[in-house]
C-alpha cells in the first residue's frame, strides 16, 4: 500500500450482546464515526469477535481499500490479537489496527442511568482512535530464538508435575526447591479427598520419578536470586544455600571417590543439638543436622547453619564418606531457560491472630496442617490422634470452618480458601475411622463441595455420623481443669446459642501466599491480584499464563485449589511453557524504540534511565548514537519521553500518533 | 503536671464520690492535674440516649466537648460509658462533616461551636502511658502495696470496643490493665470469660434488671470461682452493677457473693495510703472490710 | 394459612399466613438504618458470630443475628415491633468479632432510633431523658451523697450542671431542637 494515500479507516462497534449495547446508543456512535475524516466505512455487529464479525472487517478492508481499522469493543487485553489477524486476514499490516475500549472504560462504568453520556464518550474514544488509526504504519515482529530448557520454580506437587511433563516433552527442566526436599505441602498430608488415598503413596512415587528423570535437574535448597532477560532467554541466577553436606556427585566432582551423603543417619545419631522439625509443625525434634523424614527426596542431609555448634562429631560419624562440610558457604550459579513455571504454593494463615479461637493461648486448640501430621501414620504420634495438653485420645473434636477466610476485618482474608471445608470432611472421617466412638461436629457456615465427587464424599461423612452445625465459631473457652475447649457459637438452623465442650479443636485456617513468594514473582516480572495471589494473564482463557511472556504459574501461588486442579494447572503450565521451546522462536511486540540516529548526540541519558538494560552507546557511520536491543526492549517509552534530541522513535506510539489522538480529543468532535 | 478538664459524668460524682475524690488526688502524685470542667453534664448516657436519637446524643456530647475546647485542654475521664460518649462523639464529628455541621447548627442556637481541637483520654490509659506516666510511675507511687490480695479485673465493654475504632488492640484477652492492678502490689488474677459484659449496658439494667442481674451473676460465678478477694473495674456504671447488683441478685436469686467492687482509683488511692474512709467506701453496697483487713 | 377466611376469630388467628410475602418489606428500612448506623448493614452473611457472642442471647430469644436478616430483608414491622430490640446490652463482641466487618450494634441502635420515631420505646430510656432535661445528669446527686461529699472535702454538688445550673437552659435548648422532651412526655403519659 502506498504510504501517500489518504487514509481510509473502517470502524466497527461492538454490541457486546448488551455488555455495551445495554448502556450506549450504538446506532448513534456508528452514525457520528460515519462523519469523521478519514473514515471510508462504520458498522457494528453484536459479537465483532465473532466469525461474522471478524469477516465484516476482511471484507470490508478488501471492498472500501481501507489503510486502517477500528474496533471499538472491549479491552485490547484478551482480542486485540483476535482482530489484529482478522486486519492481516484483509491484507492489511495487522498492526494497522487500533481498538476502541467501550467496555471496560466505558460502559461497564457508567452502566446505569447514563445513556446520554456513555453515548458521548464512546464517540470521544473512536474520534481518538481513528485519529490515531490514520497515522499508524507498517510494523513487522521480531523473532528472537527461544532456549531450549524450562525451569520450575516450588517442588510442591505443582512443581513436580510441571517439570515431570515438560523433562518428559523432552526439555532439560530446572526444578528448584529452596527446602531441602522436594515434595510440599502434599507430603504432609495424610489422606487426600474424596478418594482417601493415601498421600505419601500417591506422591512419593512421583518424587522418585522427579529424583531420576534424565531431563530434570532436580536443585532443592536452592533459591532464585536474580532474574535477567525476556522470554526465550532468561538468565537466572541461583543461590544454592550452603547445605553443608556433599551429594555422591558433587563428592565424586571433588575427588572423594565413593564419598557422599548416602542418607545413612549416622551423623544425625550423634549430633547434640536438638530443634523443632518445621515439617511436622514443630511436634516432632530434629537435629541441627536433619532430613525432614525418611521419604524425603534426594535422601541428602542438610546442616541447619543457624543451630549448628560446629562440634565436628557428625564429621567423625560421616567417617571416609567425607560428606560433611562444616565450613560450605552459598554459592551461586546462572542458568539460561527459554519459560518458567511459578510453583510456590501457600502457608497457613497466622490463625492466632483471630484471638477469639484461642490458638496458641489453649493448648488443644490445633491447626489444620498440625491434625494432618498428628494423625499421619508417619507423623510424630505414628497415627494415634492425641490432644497437646494430656496425650489422650479426643472423644470430641471439633472443626472450624472458614477460620480467618471470607473475613473481610482485614486481620483474616477476604477470599475462600476452597479446599477447607472438604479436608474438614475428611478429618472428621480419619477420626470417626481412627477413633471407635469419636464425634465430630463441623461449624461451618457453608459447605463448599463443588469438586467431583465431593458433594458424595459430604453425604458419606454426614452418613458417618459427623455432626454439622451451621454457625461460625464466635469464640472459644478453656476449661482451666479439664483443658476442654467451649465452643461458642449459634445454631442459625435452629435460632440458639451453642456451648459445644469438645476436647480438640481443629482450626481450617485460611491459606495465603508462601513467605518470599511476593519476592519472587517480582524478580519474574509478575503481578499481584488484590487478594495477595499471582495473577493470570486472564482468570477464563488464559489461567496458566501472566502478564510477562514466557512464565507461567501452576498451583496454589495462582490462588487456593485442591489438588486435582493443581495438578491439572500444573499440567496446563507445563504445556504453556514447552510450546515457544517447541516452536524454536518466538515474535516479539514490535513496539521496541527506535534510535533516529541523525537526532541522535549520543549523550547517553536514556542509556541509564532504561529499565530493561535495552539501551547501550555504539558507533554508527563515526559517530557515537545509541543502540537499542530490541529484544530486551519492552517499549515503555521511559527514553522516548526524556530524550532531549527527539531522537527516539516509539513504534506504535509515535510522537504524531499520540499527539493526535490528543488533539482529537481536545477538537471535542469539532473539525 | 500533666493538665485535664475532669469529665466527671454521673454515677461518679454522685453515687460513688470515693472515685471522683480519688480520681483528682492519686493522679496528683503521678503528675497529672485534673481541673474542674465547670457546666458539664451528663455525657450523656450512651445506651438511654444513643438508643433513643443519635443525634441528641450527638450535640449533647458535642456540648462538653466545646466546654473543654474553651478551656483548652483534654479531656480526662474514669467511666467506660462517658468515654464511649465523650471519645466517640469527637472521633466521630472530627471525621464527618456531614454530622459535624449539624450539630454545629444546633449547637449556634447556644453560641457554641464544635471545633474539634482537643483529645479525649480515660485516666487508665494515661496512667498505662510511659510518655504521660507509665506502671513504673503508678508503681513508685504506691506506699501501701496491696500484697496478698487477689484482685479480678473488669475492663467493661466501651473502652476498648469496637477495638476497630478504638487503640486499644487486643479485646478478646488484654492484660494492660492487670499490669496496672499488679503495679499495686496486688495480684491480678484470670477468670473464665474475663472480657464479658457487666450486663448493665444499653438500657437493659433499666429494662430488665433480671436479665441484666444474670448477666452479672454469671460473671461473678467465674470471679468467685478464680477465687477473687475484690474486683476493680474503670467504669462506676459497672461498679454499680456489680456492688448493687451484688444486694439485687441476693434479692431475687438468692446468691451471695459478698466481693468488694472498687474503682481502679479507689485501688490507687489505698495503695498510695488514702484510707477507707477518704474513699466514702462505706457508701459500697458491698462491706470492703475483709479486703481492706487482707490488704491495709 | 388459612386456605381462606372462616370468618371465625379463632380460627382466623390459628392459621393466619405465616408466610413472609415481599408487601412485608421495606427496602427503605434498610437504606435508613444504613444511614443511621454507619455501618453496612446490608452485608450480613447469616454466619451467626454476633449471636454466639451476645451475652443476652443465651438467657433470652433475643437473636441480633435476626434482626441483621430482618434488617436486610426490610422487615421493619417485625424487627421495630419485637421488645427483644431492647435486651442488647450494647457490648460490641458481636462487632469486634464480625467476619464481614459490620457493627451488629449500631444496627440495633439505630433500630431503636426507628422504633422511638414510632413511640415504641421503654419507660426507663424516658425516664432519662426527663432527668437530665430537668438536672443535666440522668443519675442526679442526693442528700445522702452530698453529705458524703462533704465529708470526702468534696463541695457538696459536684462542678457540673448541679452547681453551674445556668448550664441546663442549653442543654434544654438542644434537647427541645429535637423536641426529645415533648416526645418522651406525650410517650409516658400515654402510657
Amino acid at each position: 500500500m502506498a504510504e501517500n494515500t489518504e487514509p481510509r479507516i473502517g470502524v466497527f462497534v461492538c454490541h457486546c450482546g448488551t455488555n455495551i449495547a445495554g448502556s450506549l446508543s450504538i446506532d448513534d456512535v456508528v452514525n457520528y464515526a460515519k462523519t469523521l475524516p478519514y473514515v471510508a466505512v462504520a458498522d457494528q455487529y453484536q459479537y465483532m469477535c465473532s466469525t461474522p464479525g471478524q469477516k465484516k472487517i476482511d471484507d470490508a478492508i478488501k471492498e472500501h481499500n481501507l489503510t486502517g481499522v477500528v474496533v471499538a469493543a472491549c479491552s485490547p487485553r484478551l482480542h486485540e490479537p483476535t482482530f489484529r489477524t482478522a486486519t492481516k486476514e484483509g491484507g492489511l499490516n495487522p498492526f494497522r489496527f487500533e481498538m476502541a475500549n467501550i467496555r471496560e472504560q466505558n460502559s461497564w462504568v457508567h452502566m446505569h442511568g447514563m445513556w446520554d453520556e456513555a453515548t458521548q464518550k464512546a464517540k470521544d474514544q473512536v474520534r481518538m482512535a481513528v485519529a490515531k488509526a490514520a497515522k499508524l504504519e507498517d510494523l513487522v515482529p521480531k523473532s528472537v530464538p527461544v532456549e531450549k530448557t524450562a525451569m520450575v520454580v516450588g517442588g510442591g506437587v505443582a512443581g513436580m508435575q510441571a517439570a515431570l511433563d515438560l523433562a518428559s516433552a523432552g526439555i532439560k527442566t530446572y526444578l528448584i526447591e529452596r527446602t531441602p526436599t522436594i515434595g510440599g505441602r502434599m507430603s504432609q498430608l495424610d489422606k487426600t479427598f474424596p478418594t482417601l488415598d493415601c498421600s505419601q503413596c500417591i506422591l512419593t512415587p512421583k518424587m522418585v520419578d522427579v529424583g531420576r528423570h534424565p531431563n530434570i535437574e532436580m536443585m532443592t535448597y536452592t533459591e532464585v536470586e536474580k532474574v535477567e532477560g525476556y522470554i526465550g532467554n532468561f538468565d537466572v541466577t541461583l543461590r544454592k544455600k550452603a547445605r553443608g553436606v556433599l551429594t555422591p556427585k558433587e563428592a565424586t566432582a571433588k575427588g572423594i571417590v565413593g564419598g557422599g551423603c548416602n542418607g545413612c543417619g549416622d551423623c544425625s545419631a550423634v549430633c547434640p543439638v536438638i530443634k523443632p522439625n518445621p515439617f511436622e509443625m514443630g511436634m516432632a525434634p530434629r537435629k541441627a543436622i536433619y532430613i525432614y523424614h525418611a521419604q524425603v527426596m534426594p535422601l541428602i542431609y542438610t546442616v541447619d547453619f543457624d543451630s549448628c555448634v560446629k562440634c565436628g562429631l557428625c564429621v567423625e560419624a560421616c567417617g571416609e564418606k567425607k560428606a560433611i562440610d562444616l565450613e560450605m558457604q552459598d554459592e551461586f550459579i546462572t542458568v539460561k531457560v527459554g519459560t518458567a513455571v511459578l510453583a510456590t504454593g501457600y502457608e497457613l494463615f497466622p490463625v492466632e491472630n483471630k484471638r477469639e479461637w484461642g490458638y496458641k493461648q489453649f493448648d488443644n486448640v490445633i491447626n489444620a496442617l498440625e491434625f494432618e501430621r498428628l494423625i499421619c501414620a508417619s507423623g510424630p504420634t505414628g497415627g494415634h490422634l492425641v490432644r497437646p495438653s494430656d496425650g489422650k485420645t479426643p472423644m470430641k473434636v471439633g472443626f472450624v470452618l472458614c477460620a480467618g477466610s471470607r473475613d473481610n476485618t482485614g486481620i483474616g482474608k477476604p477470599y475462600c480458601s476452597r479446599f477447607c471445608c472438604m479436608y474438614s470432611l475428611k478429618h472428621a472421617h480419619q477420626i470417626m475411622e481412627k477413633i471407635p466412638g469419636a464425634v465430630a461436629y463441623l461449624f461451618y457456615m457453608d459447605i463448599r463441595s463443588f469438586g467431583k465427587m465431593y458433594e458424595e464424599f459430604y453425604y458419606r461423612i454426614q452418613h458417618e455420623g459427623a455432626k454439622f452445625i451451621r454457625g461460625r465459631v464466635a469464640n472459644v473457652l478453656e476449661d482451666k481443669e479439664t483443658k476442654n475447649l467451649h465452643v461458642y457459637t449459634e445454631d442459625t438452623l435452629l435460632g440458639r446459642p451453642v456451648d459445644v465442650e469438645v476436647d480438640l479443636l481443629v482450626l481450617a485456617a485460611a491459606v495465603q501466599p508462601n513467605e518470599g513468594a511476593n519476592d519472587l514473582r517480582k524478580k519474574f516480572g509478575v503481578s499481584a491480584s488484590q487478594d495477595g495471589w499471582m495473577l493470570e494473564a486472564h482468570p477464563k482463557l488464559n489461567p496458566c499464563g501472566t502478564t510477562t511472556a514466557g512464565v507461567f504459574l501452576a498451583g496454589v501461588c495462582q490462588g487456593p485449589k485442591d489438588i486435582p486442579d493443581t495438578v491439572a494447572q500444573a499440567e496446563g503450565a507445563a504445556s504453556a511453557a514447552s510450546i515457544p521451546i517447541h516452536m524454536g522462536e518466538v515474535e516479539l511486540e514490535p513496539y521496541f524504540a527506535m534510535c533516529i540516529d541523525e537526532l541522535c548526540a549520543g549523550c547517553g541519558m536514556c542509556v541509564n534511565l532504561c529499565p530493561y538494560s535495552a539501551l547501550s552507546l555504539g558507533e554508527k557511520n563515526g559517530r557515537t548514537v545509541m543502540v537499542v536491543t530490541e529484544a530486551k526492549c519492552k517499549g515503555c517509552g521511559t527514553c522516548g519521553g526524556f530524550c532531549p534530541g527527539g531522537a527516539i522513535k516509539m513504534q506504535h506510539f509515535t510522537t504524531p500518533q499520540i499527539a493526535a489522538q490528543i488533539d482529537a480529543f481536545f477538537a471535542g468532535g469539532e473539525q | 503536671m500533666h493538665e485535664y478538664a475532669f469529665f466527671l459524668g454521673c454515677i461518679a460524682p454522685n453515687r460513688y464520690p470515693g472515685c471522683e475524690a480519688s480520681a483528682i488526688k492519686t493522679s496528683e502524685k503521678v503528675g497529672i492535674k485534673l481541673l474542674p470542667l465547670k457546666g458539664a453534664s451528663c455525657c450523656p448516657a450512651p445506651g438511654a440516649f444513643g438508643s433513643i436519637d443519635l443525634n441528641v446524643w450527638y450535640a449533647m456530647a458535642a456540648r462538653n466537648l466545646v466546654l473543654a475546647e474553651e478551656m483548652k485542654k483534654d479531656i480526662a475521664l474514669i467511666c467506660n460509658g462517658c468515654y464511649k460518649s465523650i471519645w466517640e462523639v469527637n472521633h466521630i464529628l472530627k471525621h464527618n462533616d456531614e454530622l459535624r455541621d449539624n450539630v454545629n447548627e444546633v449547637l449556634a442556637e447556644i453560641d457554641m461551636q464544635f471545633k474539634g481541637t482537643i483529645d479525649v483520654w480515660h485516666l487508665a490509659e494515661l496512667y498505662y502511658d510511659d510518655k504521660i506516666c507509665g506502671v513504673q510511675k503508678i508503681k513508685d507511687s504506691v506506699t501501701t502495696p496491696l500484697s496478698g490480695a487477689k484482685v479480678a479485673a473488669h475492663y467493661g465493654c466501651h473502652l476498648m470496643k469496637p477495638k476497630k475504632e478504638r487503640h486499644f488492640g487486643d479485646t478478646e484477652n488484654p492484660m494492660w490493665f492487670e499490669e496496672l492492678i499488679g503495679a499495686l502490689g496486688a495480684e491480678p488474677i484470670q477468670y473464665r470469660n474475663k472480657m464479658q459484659c457487666c450486663g448493665a449496658g444499653g438500657g437493659v439494667r433499666g429494662y430488665d434488671i433480671v436479665h441484666a442481674l444474670d448477666i452479672t451473676n454469671e460473671k461473678l460465678i467465674n470471679i468467685q470461682e478464680a477465687g477473687a478477694d475484690a474486683i476493680t473495674e474503670l467504669c462506676p456504671f459497672c461498679q454499680l452493677q456489680f456492688d448493687r447488683g451484688q444486694i439485687e441478685i441476693k434479692e431475687k436469686f438468692g446468691d451471695v457473693y459478698n466481693i468488694p467492687v472498687l474503682h481502679y482509683n479507689e485501688l490507687l488511692g489505698l495503695a498510695q495510703g488514702m484510707s477507707p474512709q477518704d474513699l466514702a467506701l462505706d457508701l459500697h453496697a458491698i462491706d470492703c472490710t475483709p479486703f481492706l483487713q487482707k490488704v491495709l | 394459612m388459612a386456605a381462606k377466611s372462616y370468618n371465625i376469630p379463632e380460627l382466623d388467628k390459628k392459621l393466619a399466613d405465616r408466610r413472609y410475602h415481599l408487601s412485608d418489606t421495606n427496602p427503605e428500612f434498610t437504606q435508613k438504618i444504613l444511614k443511621t448506623s454507619r455501618t453496612i448493614a446490608n452485608m450480613c452473611y447469616q454466619c451467626g458470630t454476633c449471636t454466639g457472642s451476645c451475652p443476652s442471647a443465651p438467657r433470652s430469644s433475643y437473636r441480633i443475628r435476626l434482626f441483621m436478616r430482618r434488617c436486610v430483608l426490610g422487615l421493619e414491622n417485625e424487627a421495630l415491633t419485637d421488645p427483644d430490640l431492647w435486651l442488647c446490652t450494647t457490648c460490641y463482641s458481636c462487632t469486634d468479632r464480625c467476619p464481614r466487618d459490620i457493627a451488629p450494634t449500631d444496627v440495633i441502635m439505630a433500630m431503636r432510633n426507628l422504633a422511638f420515631k414510632r413511640d415504641i420505646v421503654p419507660k426507663n430510656f424516658l425516664q432519662t431523658v426527663q432527668l437530665i432535661y430537668t438536672s443535666g445528669h440522668g443519675v442526679p446527686n442526693n442528700d445522702v451523697n452530698r453529705a458524703a461529699r462533704t465529708k470526702l472535702g468534696l463541695p457538696a454538688d459536684p462542678p457540673t450542671t448541679h452547681s453551674y445550673p445556668e448550664f441546663i437552659k442549653g442543654i434544654q435548648k438542644i434537647m427541645d431542637h429535637y423536641e426529645l422532651k415533648e416526645n418522651a412526655d406525650r410517650i409516658l403519659k400515654g402510657d
